[in-house]
């Protein structure tokens, strides 16, 4: 039966690539470009380069922002576990920026830091942040207070406590944060090259519909989808091999917020 | 008569009072009691009575409202004690009811856990961990991780976890109640074994009256809350104990009744 | 703090005392923001950093003349078309692929997969398309939500408890009856998590969405001031996207809140 739904899913496959093939041959390339433009450019790309300097610059902007944006963001719940205090204070800050709309400050990250890299990273940094913050603050506070008794009781110092129970506790919840951030952070990087750059997956996009270049938007896209879906797909291995103990059906729903 | 490892001497719990509402009710009132060193002491009482409550405060996770605990001739609780030393410096173990296995760590790390944290992991330390796995059947499940090792070899684990720094004393807080009546024989067994080869002292919490009888020197009935001593039982039954044929014992029936009248 | 303080903690109730310490900290903290703010500006200049008092002044001005509302309604316009169409279609499409197992498996990966293509990126080609009028920005506001509603819904129905939906049929219910009274009413719960998270967000993807094409909006604004390195204009741009969106997630948790009050077979629903 499992191949069954396989031999569908081609089917729906060929369907959708036939009708765009149609679309393409009834409405022209300008607007709709086609599979095989689509395919033969990408490739083209790869083979001369052009691909690997564009999204090299787009997935370094994502990678250095998840870090920049990440580490506070998992470290800052660990350094406040013991003061409730201190997180009961940042918490309408932290749900304030979580909820603000962070790529709104694209256009003044670039006033600040110009078209280079460096505005991109600050974008991906600040959407990241927050959503990786939560993540880890629910992991740290649902941590089993027995488990900490029962290593106190062996003679854990706080220091211990950390290491050995709050933080492989909260593993779980960390990667769950940066599995939904990633699609944010490319979708960030993306839209700050849209707005301004001279280099990145955005700018192929934007310089591709500038110069009616359907084709070279499409490729723009489906390279930036694919990094999308690669980028998750490590975090997804990364989980899976860290946390082996876990039993089998603790799954999450995914969200891919591009 | 030598002096006992533990003195309880009035003990006395209640939980903090919540602002604006009245005092709480005391959980445990007026307990007195003590164990000598090397005894295996059981403590039977209905759920809910503040057994754990008395285990939390001896193992020092918890305060004393009233009264006072002395350990080794060291006096570690009373109402005006307020620091904690949650193991007494690893003096005092304590068995759970729930096993609080990391679920991250296999079977080994799990039970050279306190080694790790007490600084104490050498080859030494190893050897006897794997001494320990092999004396409760554990053999060959040193790196499963704890969701694939059934409820029984998990409390296995934890038991030899707390052997393994060996604490002069034990608490158990109804470790084997939630495995099926076969394993629990067969942990009882165990636990048997492995105390007559070491002789420590061990405070066993239970609610049922079987395993009170098949297990302790004496055993200590509790009543209902506020939770003080009902009355005690010597257990004449010598050792060693075969757990899966106690019933036969001459005194059990006798004792069984009596208890079983306490406690009610 | 020793670990008995964690457990008394839990039981003890928290007294009036910490509750002023964590309000007065929030003060502090709101106002130690608010004077780095202006350090900023005095530090690096009113190129980068525009200070606060001249940011409320502009935002001032701009509600006085009108710019804001006008600006906020066609921001506004663009979300709630593209919210309703995006919500509509992701709450119906899991019941039209309801009846349908085999397409639904078929097609699942294909939507999956697309939800990974950044959104904003299709905003060029869409104006290619379309030209530079709101169609473009209402479209990619429609993807979001989309997405979101679709997600929520989807699992929502799947998640709807088979024996309730055959004993509806039992009763001799028709599989429309059965879709309104007793998968719809299931999911509501969900579906009003979707719309709660999706309104937000299309406000939010309707800003960025001006960024790159629009002729007004609160986006339109703060890109517009970018160009023209009108930095107070930037800051009071941000200020108001940011509030906007703020305040529009406030309201439709408010309302949550509310229209919960009194729908006592909500409790019941814990999902």
């Amino acid at each position: 039966m499992r191949w069954r739904v396989w031999l569908d899913r081609l089917i729906v496959l060929v369907i959708l690539l036939a009708a765009w093939q149609a679309g393409s041959l009834w409405l022209g390339n300008y607007w709709l470009s086609s599979p095989w433009a689509v395919a033969t450019r990408f490739v083209a790309s790869l083979l001369n380069g052009e691909m690997l300097f564009h999204a090299s610059y787009t997935i370094n902007e994502a990678l250095i922002g998840c870090v920049i944006g990440g580490v506070p963001a998992v470290l800052l719940p660990f350094l406040l576990r013991r003061q409730p205090i201190v997180v009961a204070i940042l918490d309408p800050f932290m749900v304030g920026g979580y909820g603000a709309p962070k790529l709104a400050f694209a256009p003044l990250f670039i006033l600040w830091f110009g078209i280079g890299i460096e505005s991109k990273i600050a974008l991906v940094a600040a959407v990241v942040f927050f959503i990786v913050y939560f993540s880890t603050l629910s992991g740290v506070r649902a941590l089993e207070p027995k488990l900490v008794q029962m290593a106190q009781v062996v003679g854990a110092n706080e220091r211990q406590v950390g290491r050995h129970i709050v933080f492989p506790g909260a593993v779980p919840a960390i990667f769950a944060g940066f599995r939904i951030a990633v699609p944010y952070a490319i979708g960030g990087a993306v839209i700050a090259e849209l707005i301004s750059s001279n280099r990145g997956l955005g700018y192929l996009v934007q310089t591709g519909a500038m110069n009616f270049d359907t084709t070279q938007v499409f490729v723009a896209i489906v390279a930036a989808t694919i990094i999308v879906h690669a980028f998750i797909a490590v975090v997804d291995l990364g989980e899976r091999f860290l946390l082996r103990w876990r039993p089998r059906g603790a799954s999450l729903i995914v969200d891919h917020g591009t | 008569m030598a002096a006992p490892m533990l003195d309880i001497k009035e003990l006395g719990k209640r939980f903090p009072a919540r602002t604006g509402r009245e005092p709480p009710p005391w959980i445990i009132q007026g307990m007195s009691f003590s164990v000598a060193a090397g005894e295996l002491l059981t403590i039977v009482g209905p759920s809910g009575a503040g057994k754990s409550t008395l285990l939390n405060i001896i193992a020092q996770i918890d305060n004393a409202s009233a009264g006072e605990i002395v350990f080794d001739g060291e006096r570690i609780a009373g109402s005006d004690v307020k620091a904690l030393h949650p193991g007494l410096n690893r003096r005092i173990g304590y068995v759970t009811q729930d096993d609080n296995l990391l679920p991250w760590r296999t079977t080994i790390d799990n039970v050279l856990f306190p080694c790790e944290v007490q600084g104490t992991l050498d080859d030494a330390a190893r050897a006897r961990a794997q001494e320990l796995i092999g004396a409760v059947g554990l053999t060959g499940f040193e790196r499963y991780y704890p969701h694939e090792l059934s409820g029984g070899m998990r409390k296995r684990a934890a038991l030899i976890r707390t052997l393994v720094y060996d604490p002069p004393m034990i608490l158990m807080d109804e470790p084997f109640a939630a495995v099926d009546a076969q394993t629990r024989t067969q942990l009882q067994q165990d636990l048997l074994r492995l105390w007559s080869l070491k002789r420590k002292t061990i405070l066993f919490v239970t609610h049922d009256i079987t395993e009170a009888i098949a297990l302790g020197d004496r055993s200590l009935v509790l009543t209902q809350r506020p939770a003080r001593i009902a009355a005690e039982h010597p257990i004449p039954i010598p050792r060693p104990r075969n757990v899966k044929d106690i019933f036969a014992m001459p005194n059990f029936a006798t004792i069984y009744e009596r208890i079983r009248a306490d406690v009610q | 703090m020793s670990s008995a303080d964690i457990t008394a903690g839990l039981t003890e109730s928290r007294t009036i005392p910490r509750q002023w310490l964590v309000n007065g900290g929030r003060f502090a903290l709101a106002i130690a923001l608010l004077l780095a703010w202006e350090w900023g500006a005095r530090a690096f200049g009113p190129l980068f950093f525009a200070p606060p008092l001249a940011t409320a002044q502009r935002i001032v001005e701009m509600a006085a003349n009108g710019k804001l509302f006008t600006d906020i309604i066609a921001t506004m316009r663009v979300s709630v078309v593209g919210f309703v169409i995006g919500c509509i279609c992701g709450a119906g499409l899991p019941f039209i692929l309801r009846p349908l197992p085999r397409v639904t498996a078929a097609v699942e990966p294909f939507i999956m997969a697309s939800q990974g293509i950044p959104k904003y990126a299709l905003t060029p080609w869409l104006i290619l398309w379309f030209g530079i009028g709101d169609a473009p920005k209402v479209i990619v506001v429609t993807l979001f939500t989309f997405y979101i509603t679709f997600i929520t819904v989807f699992a929502g129905v799947r998640g709807v408890d088979q024996r309730l939906i055959n004993m509806a049929r039992i009763i001799g219910a028709s599989e429309r009856a059965i879709a309104r009274k007793v998968i719809w009413v299931a999911l509501l719960p969900f579906f009003f998590t979707g719309l709660k998270v999706a309104l937000p967000r299309a406000v939010s993807a309707a800003i960025v969405g001006e960024f790159l094409v629009a002729t007004e909006g609160v986006g339109f604004s703060i890109e517009r001031a970018r160009q023209l390195s009108d930095t107070t204009g930037v800051f009071a741009g941000i200020v108001v996207a940011v509030a906007l969106v703020l305040i529009i997630n406030a309201v439709v948790n408010a309302l949550e809140r509310h229209t919960l009050k009194w729908r006592p077979t909500d409790r019941d629903m814990q999902l």
